[in-house]
Formats: C-alpha cells, sequence, structure tokens
C-alpha cells in the first residue's frame, strides 16, 4: 500500500494568522481550512484530518465521498446531490466540511489533489508562516505530538464540540 | 531542482510548476513583508523577472521586525528568502526606501535606508510595480504627557528589539530591566509588548484597557496566561494624562466602575491602540478608491501599470490577508499585462476576479 499522509496541525505553534486560509482561498475560492476565534480569543484553524474511519464518507447516502490510494478522503461534486440535510457537515467530528452557497454544495480538503499530482505538497503547508502545519504519514503523528500541542488540540475541540451539548 | 516541499521553509514560491516558460517581463515589488513576498513568489513562478525594494536591512516586513521571535520563527521566513533567490532568481534590495515627497525619518526602520529611489526610478525601469510597504504608524497616545520620553508606541518599542541585530547606531533597545512597565490596550500587539517587556527584565507590568476582558480583542485566553505569569490586569480604565517632570512617573486613568480617577506608577508606558497605513503617494495613487474597489482593474492604483497590495491598502491586517492581497495583485498584475500585451485591456472581466473577497 501506498504511504497514507495527511494533515497535521500543532496548535500550540499555531498563531492564527490565517495564512494557511488565505492560500487555499486563493487556490480554490472556498476555503477548505478555515479560521475559527474560540469564545477565549484563541484563533485557529479548523482543518480535514482525513479520517481512517471517515464518518463523512459513512454517512453519505450518495457516494460521492471516497478515499484515494494516498489516503485522501475525497468530495466528488458529480456524485453529490446537494442534500439538503448535510449529514457530512453533521458528521464531521473536526468541523471540516464547508457549505458554499454556490454551485456545488460543499467543499472540504483534497489535500491540493492537483498539486500532488504534480509533486507540490499542499499549499497550507507551504505557506504556514510557523511550520504548524506538517503533509506527513498518517503513523507518524503520534510523532509530532507534545504536551503542549495535546492541550492546545484539547481546547479546539471542547470549541467544536462543547460538551454541554454532547454526552 | 526539486519542486516538493522544503521542510523549514515559507514557501512563497509555493505556486511554481514545471514547465513556467521565461517571459521577458520585469517587476518591481516594494516592500517585503508577507505581502510583497508573495507577490514576488507568483510572478517569479509565472516566469517574471522580479526586483523587490525594502528600506529595511532585512526582509520579511513585520514577520521578522515586529512579531517577537517567539511566535515566528524566523529562521523559516529567511530560509523562504533565500529560496525565492536561489530557485526563483528573485532580487532582493535592502536598505533601499521608494519615495515620492515625503518627508524622511517618519516611520520605525526610516533611518536603516541607505538609498533612496524614487517612484518613477521603478516605473521607467520596470513594466508594472506592486506597492507592499505596510502599515507602521503607531497610532499615537494623544492625552497629556504623551511625549514625555519613556514614552513609546507599540513598535517603537518592539521594532528595536528585532532591529538590535543588525547593528545601527540609531537603534537602541528599551532599557526595561528592573522597571515598571504600564502597556495601554488588549490587542495582540499588547500582548507582545507585554510578553517582550518581560524578556528584557521589567521588573512590574501592568496592562491597562478601557473596556473589559470579553471585549479585549486579544481574547480571555490570553489575558489568563499573562496574568499566570503575573502580569496586572486593569480593565475599565481610561487613560488620561501621563505625569512626569522630564520622564513619565505616572499614569493617570479614569476607573469606569468607581468612577474614580486612579494614579499608576509607571517608568515606561507603551501604547499599544494599533498602526495606521503609511502609504508614500497617498493622493497620486488614489488609494482611496482602490480600497473601495473603484478602480478599472483590481488592485491598480489611479497610475497605470502601478497595483498595491497588503495592509498599505487595508490597514493593519493580519499576516494571511496580507498573503491573499499580495497573491490577487500579482495574478490581476500578470493578467493586465498579459491583455494589454495584445491591446485587449477592455475585455478583462473585472467581477470575475472580484467574486472571491
Ligand atoms: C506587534 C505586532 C504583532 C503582530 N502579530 C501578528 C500575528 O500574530 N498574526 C498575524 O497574522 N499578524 C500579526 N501582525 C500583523 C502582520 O504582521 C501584518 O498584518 C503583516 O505583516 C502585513 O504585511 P504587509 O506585507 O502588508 O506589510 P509589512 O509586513 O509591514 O511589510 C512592509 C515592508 O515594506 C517596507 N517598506 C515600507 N515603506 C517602504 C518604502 N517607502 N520603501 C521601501 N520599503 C518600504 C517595510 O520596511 C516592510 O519590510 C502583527 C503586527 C504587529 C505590529
Amino acid at each position: 500500500m501506498e504511504e497514507q499522509k495527511t494533515l497535521f496541525i500543532d496548535y500550540s505553534k499555531c498563531i492564527g494568522c490565517e495564512t494557511c486560509e488565505a492560500v487555499c482561498r486563493f487556490l480554490y475560492d472556498t476555503p477548505r481550512i478555515a479560521m475559527s476565534r474560540t469564545i477565549d480569543g484563541e484563533i485557529v484553524p479548523l482543518y480535514c484530518q482525513h479520517c481512517e474511519k471517515a464518518a463523512c464518507q459513512r454517512v453519505c447516502k450518495r457516494g460521492a465521498i471516497h478515499r484515494d490510494a494516498q489516503g485522501a478522503v475525497l468530495h466528488d461534486p458529480m456524485k453529490c446531490r446537494g442534500c439538503e440535510t448535510k449529514d457530512c457537515l453533521i458528521a464531521c467530528p473536526y468541523a471540516a466540511f464547508f457549505a458554499t452557497c454556490k454551485g456545488v454544495a460543499v467543499a472540504k480538503c483534497d489535500l491540493c489533489k492537483k498539486r500532488r499530482a504534480e509533486g507540490l505538497h499542499p499549499a497550507c503547508v507551504e505557506m504556514c508562516p510557523c511550520d504548524a502545519i506538517k503533509f506527513i504519514d498518517r503513523t507518524a503523528i503520534a510523532s509530532l505530538k507534545t504536551e503542549a500541542s495535546e492541550e492546545a488540540f484539547k481546547r479546539v475541540m471542547a470549541h467544536i464540540r462543547p460538551k454541554k451539548f454532547v454526552d | 531542482m526539486s519542486l516538493s516541499s522544503h521542510t523549514g521553509v515559507m514557501n512563497f514560491g509555493f505556486l511554481q510548476t514545471k514547465n513556467a516558460p521565461a517571459i521577458n517581463r520585469s517587476v518591481g515589488i516594494i516592500g517585503a513583508g508577507p505581502s510583497g513576498l508573495a507577490a514576488a513568489g507568483l510572478l517569479a513562478s509565472q516566469g517574471y523577472e522580479v526586483h523587490v525594494y525594502d528600506k529595511l536591512p532585512k526582509p520579511g516586513g513585520l514577520m521578522v521586525f515586529g512579531i517577537p521571535s517567539h511566535r515566528i520563527p524566523a529562521d523559516r521566513i529567511s530560509r523562504g528568502v533565500r529560496d525565492l533567490e536561489r530557485r526563483l532568481g528573485v532580487t532582493f534590495r535592502t536598505n533601499t526606501k521608494i519615495c515620492c515627497s515625503a518627508p524622511m525619518h517618519e516611520e520605525e526602520g526610516d533611518h536603516f535606508a541607505a538609498d533612496i529611489l524614487g517612484l518613477s526610478d521603478l516605473t521607467d525601469n520596470h513594466d508594472a510595480v506592486v506597492i507592499c510597504s505596510g502599515s507602521w504608524k503607531s497610532r499615537k497616545l494623544t492625552i497629556e504627557g504623551s511625549d514625555l520620553a519613556g514614552v513609546y508606541s507599540s513598535l517603537q518599542f518592539l521594532f528595536p528589539i528585532r532591529a538590535i541585530k543588525y547593528a545601527h547606531s540609531n537603534v537602541s533597545m528599551p532599557d526595561v530591566k528592573g522597571k515598571k512597565v504600564i502597556v495601554i490596550g488588549a490587542g495582540h500587539s499588547a500582548v507582545d509588548v507585554v510578553d517582550s517587556a518581560r524578556t528584557l527584565g521589567a521588573e512590574d507590568i501592568s496592562l491597562v484597557y478601557r473596556r473589559t476582558v470579553a471585549e479585549a480583542p486579544c481574547g480571555k485566553f490570553e489575558i489568563d496566561r499573562i496574568q499566570e505569569m503575573g502580569v496586572s490586569w486593569l480593565e475599565k480604565r481610561t487613560p488620561e494624562a501621563i505625569l512626569g517632570s522630564d520622564h513619565a512617573e505616572k499614569l493617570v486613568v479614569h476607573n469606569g466602575v468607581t468612577g474614580e480617577r486612579e494614579e499608576l506608577d509607571a517608568d515606561i508606558i507603551v501604547s499599544a491602540i494599533g498602526e495606521i497605513p503609511t502609504p508614500p503617494f497617498q493622493k497620486e495613487l488614489g488609494l482611496e478608491n482602490v480600497r473601495k474597489g473603484d478602480v478599472r482593474w483590481l488592485n491598480m492604483t489611479a497610475m497605470d501599470n502601478v497595483f498595491v497590495a497588503g495592509d498599505v491598502l487595508s490597514g493593519p491586517s493580519k499576516i494571511g490577508k496580507a498573503v491573499y492581497s499580495g497573491l490577487r495583485a500579482a495574478r490581476s498584475l500578470a493578467n493586465w499585462l498579459d491583455l494589454k500585451a495584445q491591446s485587449r485591456e477592455a475585455e478583462y472581466n473585472f467581477d470575475a476576479d472580484k467574486i472571491s473577497r
């Protein structure tokens, strides 16, 4: 099997500068990595983690979400019917599906599929000023985690999945 | 030559693809902050000959001379700059200020400029110019005593800390060791001043803000963090005057809760209440119209072939916004020269370029 590469953001290195979102927006109009401000004022990018067991893929009734050979979870606009329930958007534990209000109903990260085909890395990884975004083999993520990154990640999760609403 | 990611590099040339043909066009970019570097990367990737001018001794703009180094790794930016030079052939001319009629020594960092060129030197020598000169003039306090010694703006305070490395006789570090420091404001630069003052050995630091923590632009997380470090957080205090004979000694504030007037001891007072844009040649370029989008060509100024991007256009923003603006201005510039080369300017679809704001 090919290397399964995905994104990992070390939120403890991130300064919330929006560069990832900016380059993504420049390339794709609707950014697939998006800044969010937590109640405590931390500004963080929300992004697709290309989960091994992707909830979005499981809930999509149209089979519009699949995984490519390198492990990227892809959304196929040809199969997507832009259903009103937007199950994918709700199922994503990382709030990484984005409603577009345009032709294609939702947008998500494809790890810069076109760029990868040319041997380039995802644009957000290349341009992050703080080296906070890594494009790495899924199995290597654990080695990048630190106490600080885990703490920061927990704060992000508490923001997107507040305890009071989830059991 | 590898196209794939260079670890440890802020890759401004991230758009480079394998078969970009060299084209016989030259562009001058004024300012090597994130907007200028992003524009340089895009244009160089498309085969342009790119020259970047900056008045400071090192490219990077506020990423290098404003934001404290503990938050942004300087190496990654300088490697990105080197990559632009070596891989994409971008030429950097540092210590070079581009001027019109503006008086000298007005903003932080002006004294580094050893060389002064006029905008017309650039328009004469390049097919197009992009102004990416940022927003460096600090908003000053206007209360009584604001011009006493020991009163700084955030950039006056932060700039020398980063610039001292480039040893210049006109740069002196704020002497903070063992002193009482009061910082006014609650944005990210206020927090940066607090962190830097602490690193420099300040004895006692207070942050004074006219509203409450809930309204602080830097957010509660940061306020909590600096309080844990021992910084006093004084909210709902509006500065009214600075007292002192030849040097700041006290900050007088109005306490919005008790309605009382308070005198806070201070050796150093730093106002971090924002920056304002300092475009060279504001009027000639019609920047007000560019801001409103009232132009014939996206990001183009009133002068033909002269474009503008980043904080100089938007006012103080963020690295990402500046990068985006730089990329868009560069794309717009390339489209403009393409159509112009074929005398087809009229076909440019302004609205199509405008959709993604
Ligand atoms: C203290 C502080 C902290 C900040 N923290 C953050 C943060 O955490 N996250 C974030 O996203 N943003 C932050 N910012 C904002 C961010 O740094 C700016 O928005 C961004 O750098 C703007 O980019 P720019 O390219 O438009 O301009 P700048 O980065 O300002 O670069 C402009 C360049 O132009 C040069 N120049 C100016 N005039 C001339 C001239 N006449 N001739 C030649 N050269 C000239 C300057 O020397 C400078 O190098 C912070 C800003 C400050 C001041």
